[in-house]
Order: structure tokens, then sequence, then C-alpha cells
């Protein structure tokens, strides 16, 4: 989960409010929010699906409904700053969509400025997927002359002073020595084309999405904000403008809006206004098990930051606030229902609903396997199923294919096992210094290529067990085998059989009803001494069905 | 000491320390080993283990005496039986006047080395003297020698003692102390140093006596023979020191993470689950898509499956369900907006590793759409993980689902209080949670009385409609997952989370079955 940190003396000041600090991870808990304190740093566990949530802004404005400091809609009417944002045709195969804003009134300290940049931060990790399908950029409006243009350049096109450097730079220079172009010029990858965001007098705001210009850079006197959002998907940079402005307006600052002409059209961004949704008070109350009047309902909606526009018998009509972009369903407003209505508020039941518990058969059949192999004196192991060829199949003397890891984390685990007996091999490796006799098994799941299997794959259950030392002769094995078989009522025969893992002349494979079941027999000594072991071993292998 | 004890104390002896006892006692209550052994009919050594546990219970007590014995050589018992050589020597030339040395020795029966030694104490001694007469030189008797000849020195009485047997050193008068000196500087005489050990019964070693020592044979082990002839009834077993540690055996045991899985499997079906099993690989359609994980959704890369070169491909089901799911996806279904993106079939043919069996949960929904549903599945999943000390590469989950027409989110809370209850958790607190594809979800923090804490075990929600819509679902289901590993790692009292797979015998063997 996405984390953020805040001050809890911030988010006093943002609640206009001195709240206990327990009572107050209390209910950060109790909204869903996972919350830990060190001194003033809180460290703040966010939900994927809202990112509303990753300023502490927009923290505080979910805690002021939940407390009761400021219920309802939160409103926002942005008046007109007049500014326009111009696109140019050449962004289309790129980078197509831009929305932007302006902030007035602003006044930064330090603790706003660190929150800006950590929402940016967080909003372009998470719903712009590392600023793939969106970028933001923040400037002093104050140092840019609108119009503004959204336009394209060559890779040589222009020439500026990125952020943090002291000379300028082309866009291609700035894609090869400036750390933020060298993180983030994969985007770019295959444009012969670069985003361009430049004022009337030809100053370079941005090449989004790499780096803004050193000239129009915010600092501490800056008085107006200019923001814009661009992105492959409009709807991204709605999201992400609407989320960072309405932050900002909980500081108490102005919104105002911004004209984006496109060259077929024209949208005045942010568009901030409310999404009107529907909820039935029954559905409300059969999904959560409660039993609450329409207006009862209604209440909880407000505290979580809803609007009323109507109730009509059951039908609520709600206005969510703009930035409530993981609203997909009425579930959604459900589980706001619950939360506002207090997971703690809710007593556990447990209808009787009348089914008879059954457990697979093969479960079945592997709890008998455990139940004759312990019985026999041996020691269940268990074992990972991710391994390597070489020890599936070169330590094993074996060739053969198994299902392969496109991307390994490590070369120790490359693919899925084919066979428990190398990792019981392995097992025993790991107990060389243990005293002999060894006998150790494993009732667990290979996975075998099968092209006609729906995944190309199924998994087999198998049973194995082997001994090492004094008495781990074919005699033994087979007796062994035997009597697992015999308990599990598997009548069979035996025939001799070679295999590479096994000493010639000393396997035998088991079958039934025609089918092979598996082989017992004596390990070859190059085996043996493949996985360092020193005495004789002895092992058998089966299909459980 | 209580009579009761000393009884005890009687019926431990063994055969021998019983024999030996009685010996010591015959003995007048004081013997050395010797003796004992003799008395007793048994060999020293098995007098002197027999001893050993006697005064380790206080009967008798021991006493060790250090002295040296003299005995005779080779050559000294050669000579007590022929005489010394000097005497021999005198003897001849007694009786055949000076002579020459070679004659006298011939004589004398005397040979080469012995001639020597002869002479050499001939003159030592003082009783034979060499001469020149007439150009010859020979041997001739002195006045001392004459007067030898009747007499029996000590060396000679004592080679003479010493031949009869051996003696101690101190046992030897003080008038013959220098002839022993000299016998042994002749190398006729050797002396050892040896012990004697003496035993003897104490006052409480009398006790026992006076209670009476029985002489029964003594069987350490009951055997067939014993049995069958019934001369089981004529020997006494020997008592065993039961307290005494011996060596350890181990039982074949199920492995302690299997343990809990069985202990949870168990509990789940006295709640009346199905079980299903699920497969290690698994399409994206099962594991994501279906599951309505965008094919784009950040949860889909924290997930941060393993994906597969082998098999390349997997199958899709009907193409009807493929396209509902698509559908839900770029549009949305059952009133809601979807994701707005593009599917792309491809993507879902893919194979990876399952890495939430909850792809095993809604297959099985899809093919048992109507309710009441019941089931879980616990099995392996997989994630990109480097294994250390609190990640696996694979590990087990517990999830389970309930599909029912009346289920409210209150219900799924008893639900998993109930498992937790049966579990021996009863203490469980509900929060908000999150997961992509459940609303509400629930996060459940349980009270672990062995760590004196909360903490996070159990997360749940309602499926979304829409996922449950494309599989022609309209009963609400609630599916939860049980954080299987940690539960597992409490339960056994183990930190690192690679001990789950633990295979060492050893610490196997320590594990109680639980």
């Amino acid at each position: 989960m996405p984390s953020i940190t805040a001050s809890y003396r911030d988010i006093c000041k943002l609640l206009r409010r001195r709240v206990g600090l327990k009572k107050l991870l209390r209910h950060l808990t109790m909204m869903g929010i996972g919350a830990e304190a060190a001194g003033d740093e809180l460290k703040l566990e966010v939900a994927h699906n809202r990112p509303d949530l990753l300023s502490p802004e927009g923290v505080a404005r979910v805690l002021k409904g939940f407390l009761g400091i400021e219920i309802g809609l939160p409103c926002y009417e942005p008046s007109a700053s007049g500014v326009t944002v111009e696109v140019d045709r050449s962004v289309k195969p790129i980078r197509p969509s831009i929305a932007a804003g302006v902030v007035t009134n602003v006044k930064l300290t330090d603790e706003i400025v660190a929150s800006l940049m950590q929402v940016q931060e967080k909003l372009h990790a998470s719903l712009c997927r590392n600023r793939r399908r969106g970028s933001i950029g923040v400037y002093d409006l104050d140092t840019i002359e609108p119009p503004v243009r959204y336009t394209t350049t060559l890779p040589d096109g222009i020439r500026f002073v990125p952020l943090e450097f002291d000379r300028e730079l082309t866009p291609a220079q700035i894609l090869r020595e400036h750390p933020k172009g060298i993180e983030y010029g994969s985007i770019t990858q295959g444009w012969s084309r670069y985003p361009l965001l430049i004022d009337s007098r030809g100053v370079v705001l941005s090449i989004p999405p790499i780096i803004n210009s050193e000239s129009t850079r915010v600092t501490s006197k800056t008085k107006r904000l200019f923001i814009d959002v661009t992105g492959e998907d409009e709807r991204v940079a709605n999201q992400s403008l609407t989320i960072l402005m309405t932050g900002l307006a909980e500081r108490g600052f102005e919104l105002q809006s911004v004209t984006v002409k496109y060259p077929r059209r024209r949208v005045r961004t942010p568009d901030l206004r409310p999404r009107r949704h529907r909820l039935n008070a029954r559905n409300a109350n059969e999904f959560i098990g409660i039993n609450l009047k329409p207006r009862g309902i209604a209440k909880i909606a407000e505290r979580m930051r809803y609007g009323i526009a109507d109730i009509w018998g059951d039908i609520l009509t709600l206005l969510a606030p703009p930035y409530r972009s993981d609203l997909m369903h009425e579930v959604d407003i459900v589980e706001d229902i619950a939360i506002g209505y207090g997971y703690d508020q809710l007593e556990p039941t447990l209808p009787k609903v009348v089914t008879t518990g059954e457990r697979t058969s093969i479960e079945r059949f592997s709890e008998r396997a455990r139940r004759v192999l312990t019985g026999l004196g041996f020691m269940e192991a268990m074992t990972y199923t991710l391994t390597n060829p070489r020890t599936n199949f070169e330590l094993m003397r074996a060739r053969g294919e198994a299902v392969e890891i496109a991307n390994p984390v490590s070369e120790e685990y490359t693919i899925i096992r084919n066979s428990l007996l190398p990792c019981l091999l392995s097992v025993l490796r790991a107990n060389r210094r243990n005293p002999l006799p060894q006998r150790v098994f494993e009732v667990s799941d290979v996975a075998v290529l099968d092209e006609g299997a729906e995944t190309g794959a199924r998994n087999v259950r198998r049973a194995a067990a082997s001994v090492i030392g004094e008495g781990a002769g074919f005699t033994y094995i087979k007796a062994v085998a035997e009597a697992l078989l015999r308990e599990l009522g598997i009548s069979h025969e035996v025939r001799p059989m070679e295999h590479p893992s096994f000493l010639e002349g000393r396997a035998a494979e088991f079958v039934s009803d025609g089918k092979s079941l598996g082989i017992a027999g004596e390990i070859h000594p190059e085996v043996i001494l493949g996985f360092e072991l020193e005495h004789p071993v002895a092992m058998f292998e089966f299909d459980l069905r | 000491m209580k009579t009761l004890d000393i009884r005890t104390i009687i019926d431990g002896l063994t055969l021998h320390e019983r024999k030996v006892l009685l010996s010591i006692q015959q003995l007048d209550g004081k013997a050395g080993v010797t003796d004992i052994a003799q008395r007793a009919g048994v060999d020293q050594a098995t007098v002197m283990r027999a001893a050993l546990a006697l005064t380790q219970h206080g009967l008798a007590g021991m006493r060790e005496e250090k002295f040296s014995r003299a005995g005779l050589t080779q050559e000294g018992l050669e000579y007590a039986r022929e005489g010394l050589p000097e005497r021999r020597m005198l003897v001849a030339l007694a009786s055949c006047g000076p002579e020459l040395v070679y004659e006298v020795a011939v004589r004398a029966a005397l040979k080469g080395k012995l001639v020597q030694i002869a002479l050499a104490w001939l003159t030592r001694k003082g009783w034979a003297e060499f001469q020149k007469r007439q150009g010859k030189t020979v041997l001739t008797i002195t006045e001392q020698g004459g007067t030898a000849i009747s007499q029996k020195f000590a060396d000679e009485a004592l080679l003479e003692r010493l031949a009869s047997r051996v003696h101690r050193v101190d046992e030897i008068s003080a008038d013959l102390r220098g002839a022993l000196n000299t016998l042994v500087e002749r190398k006729l005489v050797k002396t050892e140093e040896e012990a004697r050990r003496e035993l003897k019964l104490t006052e409480f070693g009398n006790q026992a006596l006076a209670l009476g020592v029985e002489l029964v044979e003594e069987v350490s082990e009951l055997t067939h023979e014993l049995l069958v002839s019934g001369r089981w009834r004529g020997v006494r077993l020997r008592r065993y020191d039961v307290v005494a540690p011996g060596a350890p055996v181990h039982p074949g045991k199920v492995h302690p993470q299997q343990q809990i899985i069985d202990e949870l499997r168990e509990i789940l079906l006295e709640m009346g689950f199905v079980e299903i099993g699920s497969n290690f690989v698994e399409s994206e359609f099962w594991n994501f898509d279906a599951l309505f994980q965008a094919q784009d959704h950040p949860a889909r890369e924290i997930h941060d499956s393993l994906s597969l070169s082998k098999p390349e491909r997997t199958k899709l089901p009907s193409l009807a369900l493929v396209r509902r799911v698509a559908a839900a996806h770029e549009r949305g279904v059952a009133g809601s907006k979807g994701w707005g993106y593009k599917f792309n079939v491809d993507v879902s043919r893919r194979p990876v590793l399952c890495s939430q069996t909850t792809a095993a949960t809604v297959r099985y929904l899809a093919s048992h759409p109507e309710p009441p549903v019941k089931v879980f599945c616990i099995d392996r999943v997989y994630r990109h993980e480097k294994i250390d000390y609190k990640h696996l590469a694979e590990f087990y989950q517990a999830e389970g689902i309930v599909m029912d027409p009346k289920l409210t989110l209150r219900d799924m809370l008893g639900y998993l209080k109930q498992v937790m209850v049966k579990l021996g958790l009863p203490k469980v607190r509900f929060r908000p949670g999150y997961f992509p594809y459940t609303e509400p979800s629930v996060e459940a923090d349980v009270y672990f009385p062995e760590k004196g804490e909360w903490l996070e075990v159990l997360g749940a929600g309602m499926f979304r409609p829409e996922l449950l819509r494309p599989l022609g679902i309209r009963y609400p289901v609630l599916a939860w997952g049980i954080g299987f590993s940690r539960l597992a790692m409490i339960r056994l009292g183990i930190e690192d989370i690679r001990d789950l797979f633990n295979n060492d015998l050893e610490w196997l063997h320590t594990w109680r079955m639980v």
C-alpha cells in the first residue's frame, strides 16, 4: 500500500482543532488508513484506490467529516484565471492530453512545499504510473507570460536551464545528463519530438514528463501557482489535477480555472463539479446488515463528505466530491457508509448456511499416505517447488523439461520441480551432519508440462520416501513402497526398470491397471555423490491418485 | 537408615555383589581381594567391580595397602635349584685341591659365563685365590673358603626361601636385607610394587547381612528361553536404574507446517466448507482478469508475479465468459463504470505462477453459480520475492468464500470471528481494509496471548459485482483470507519465515506434534 508522511501538528492545523494523538490514530485506523506515529511524524498507509488521500490535506479533509468538524460536500467554485493553454496538434501522437489550473493567494510554508512535493511524487508513482500516464508540473505563474503553448520540439530544437542545473541544455542533453532525464528517459523512447510547454515570450516551462525549467521554479515568495498535468490519458490528467488543486484548497488558497484550447475544441480545467451517484438505502442496509432509515444513511454519507441532493423513498441521490475517482459502483459508496457507521460498531453475526464439509479426495489420500509413512518411522519434509535444472535434472543424471520461469529472482529458483526425489536428496544433504540412518518422506505436488491441460501444465500429487545409511537397500525400500500401496489399497505389480538415477538392476517400476505408479530402488552412486552424500540411499516416488 | 531403604539396596545388588558381601562375612568381616575372589569363586576383577558398588552403597569399606614383593628371576630359580655357581666351584675345589681353573670348572660342571660368575664371586667372597705353581696359574682354596664349605650364608638361605614362595619385602628379617640387596644386584631376585586391597564390612553392611542376603541367579534380560522353560521363576531379574537417562528415540512425524495446515483444514471442514485445490500454473485470466484486476492496474504490478516461459500459453475459457469479463473491465457491468481501458486477450492467455488462491475459488464460483457455496483452499502461491527471514517466494495461503442470497458484512465478520475462535484466538477486532476485488473490505487484528500483541492475520471482503456478474452470479459472495504463514509462525513460535520449510532432522525431532 502506498504510504505518506505527515506532521501531527500540521494535521491539527488543517483540522483547525487539536485532537489527541491516540484518538487521531484510532480514528485513522477506523477509516481504513494505517497510522503509526513517531514523535510528531505520522506514517500513513493509504489504500491503492484512494489517491486523494496521498497528502496531509486530503487526509485532513476526510478526518474533518469523520470527526464532524466539517461535514457534507466540499464545494469548489474556481473562477476563471484568464490563462489559456494552446495545444499544438504535434503533441497528439506522443502525449495528447493536458489539464491545467491556477492557484492564487498562495502562502507557502516549508510544510506546504514538502507536502506539495510529496503528493506529486506519490501521484506520479501511483495514478500516473511512473509519469507514463501523466506527469505534473508546478510553476510560479508570475514568471510566466500567458498564454502557454503545449507543443513539441526536436531533440536539439531548444535550450533552457533545467531545475537543479546552472547551464542551458537541449532536451537530448537533458535525457543524457540530467538525473530525471536518465530516470524517466525510457518514456520518450520512439519519440522523434519531445513535448514542450513554453510561454508567449518563449520562456520554457518544462519538457514533460521529464523536467521543469529553473526560471519558473516555485519559491517561498511565490504568490500564484500554475499547475499542469500532461499525459496520454485525459482522465488521469484531470484526476491528478483535481487531487492536487482540491488539496491546496484545504490550505485556504483560491482555485482558478484555465482554458485548454485543443485544435478542435476547448475545455475548462479543472472540472471540480460534484458527481451524482445513486444509493439505494435498502441495498446499503442489506449489504452491511444494519437497519437505518434513508435519513440516517444520509447523515453518515455527509460525514463521509458526500452532499445530499435528494432523498426519494429509499433512493438517495448523493453528490460526491470531484476527487473521488475511485467510485465505480454503488458498493463503493456502501463501503463508505459502513466505515462511517463504524466497523467497531458492527456486531458479528453468523448465518446458518447449511453445507456439508468435504475434503478433496487427493487430500484425504495424502493424509493416509502420511499416516502410513510416519507409522513406518519416516519424518515428513516440506520443500520448495521452486528449483533449478541442475538439481532437478543434472544431478539426477536425467534430462527433461519443466515449468520454466521467465523472470526468476535468482538462479537457484528458475523452474518448478517435476519430481520429489531431488528435493528429498537435498534434504538428506542438509542433514549430512545428523546421525544415520535417516528416513524422510514428502507428500506434495509437482508440476508437469501437459499440452492438453488448460494452463499447459498440471499439478500431480506425489509421495516419495528416502532412506540413507544402514539398511538403505532395495529390499527395504521395496518393502516400504509395498506397505504404502497395500495400506492405500492400490493393487500393483512390480517390473524391472532401468532409470538413470537408480542403480542398474536395482530399480523396479510399480504398475497398477497398466499405468505406471512410480519407481523404487537404490540410488546411483553418481547421484549420491552429486548431492554430497557418502552413504547408500534408497528411494521411491509414486503418483497418488 | 530405615530398614526399608536397606532392603531396597539389598534387592538392588547383583549376584556377584551378593557373593562378595557374603564372602567378606565368612572371612570374618575383613579380607583381601584375592582371598575374597577365592572364596566367592570369581575372578579378582569381578570382586573389584562388586567392591565398588558395595562401597558406594556404604555396605563395605575398602582399604588399599601398597607394598613390594620379592621373587626369584629365572636365573635365581636355577641357582636355587643347583646352588650358587661360586658354591659349586668351591665344593669342586675342596675335593680336588689347587688346580687349573678349567679343570675345576669341569668338576663343578660349570660352563661358559657361569665360570666367569663363579670366579668373580669366589674372589669377591674371598673363598679362593689364584697362585702360580710350576709356571701355571692355579685356583687354590683360602682359609675362609675352607670354613665356608660347611656354612650356609644369608644370600643362599634367602634364595632358598624365595624359591619356595614370593615374599613381601617387609616380611624379610633385617639380617637378610643385605643379602636381598646383593641378590637384587645380581639380578637373581626382583622386587615388584604391589597393592593389596582389603574389604571390610561396615556397620551398615552388617545390618544388611543381618536382614539376610540371599544368593539367587540373576539375569539382565527376560528371554524366550526363560519364559518357556519356566526358569524365570528361579532367577532374579536385575533391577535397573530406571532414573538413568538413555538414548532417545523419535517418532516419524508430520511436518510442523503441515500440522498447522491440517488443523486449519479440520476447522474449516467442521464449519461446513468444501475443500478445493489450486494449480501452480495459472492463466492471467483466472489469476487477475477474472478478479477484476485491470491489466495495467498497479495492484497487478504489486503482486509482482512470476511469469513463465514454459508453458508459453494457456487456453482461455469460453469466449462468452472472456467477453463478459473484458466488458466488465472496459465499460463496467451491473451499474459500474469499469476501468475504461482496452482489454487485451493476449495478456489473459499468459501463464503465471498462481499468486493468489482466489484464482481457484473464483474458478469454482464460475462453475458453481448457485447458492449455497462454501469452499476453501489451502495451497501454495508464488511471489516475485527474494527469500530471506521475512519473505518466501512460495508460501501457503488459506482462503475461503461463502455465497448465499442474504449475506451481510456483519455475517462476514461472524465467519472470521468463528474461525479465530476455533483456532483458540477469540479476541478479534475489525477495521476497514482494501483489496482490489472486494468492496467493502475488512482487515482483522487478532490478539495472540503468546505474543501479547494484536497482529493483522485476516483480510476479507465482499466480491465486487464487476467480478461476480461476468461469472453469472447475482448473490453476495464473501471472501476471506488468512495470513497463513504469520499464523503458523506464531503457532510454532518461530521468528524466521524460512523455518516453515525447515527440514533439519534434529529440529524436527524436537517439535512436539501440535
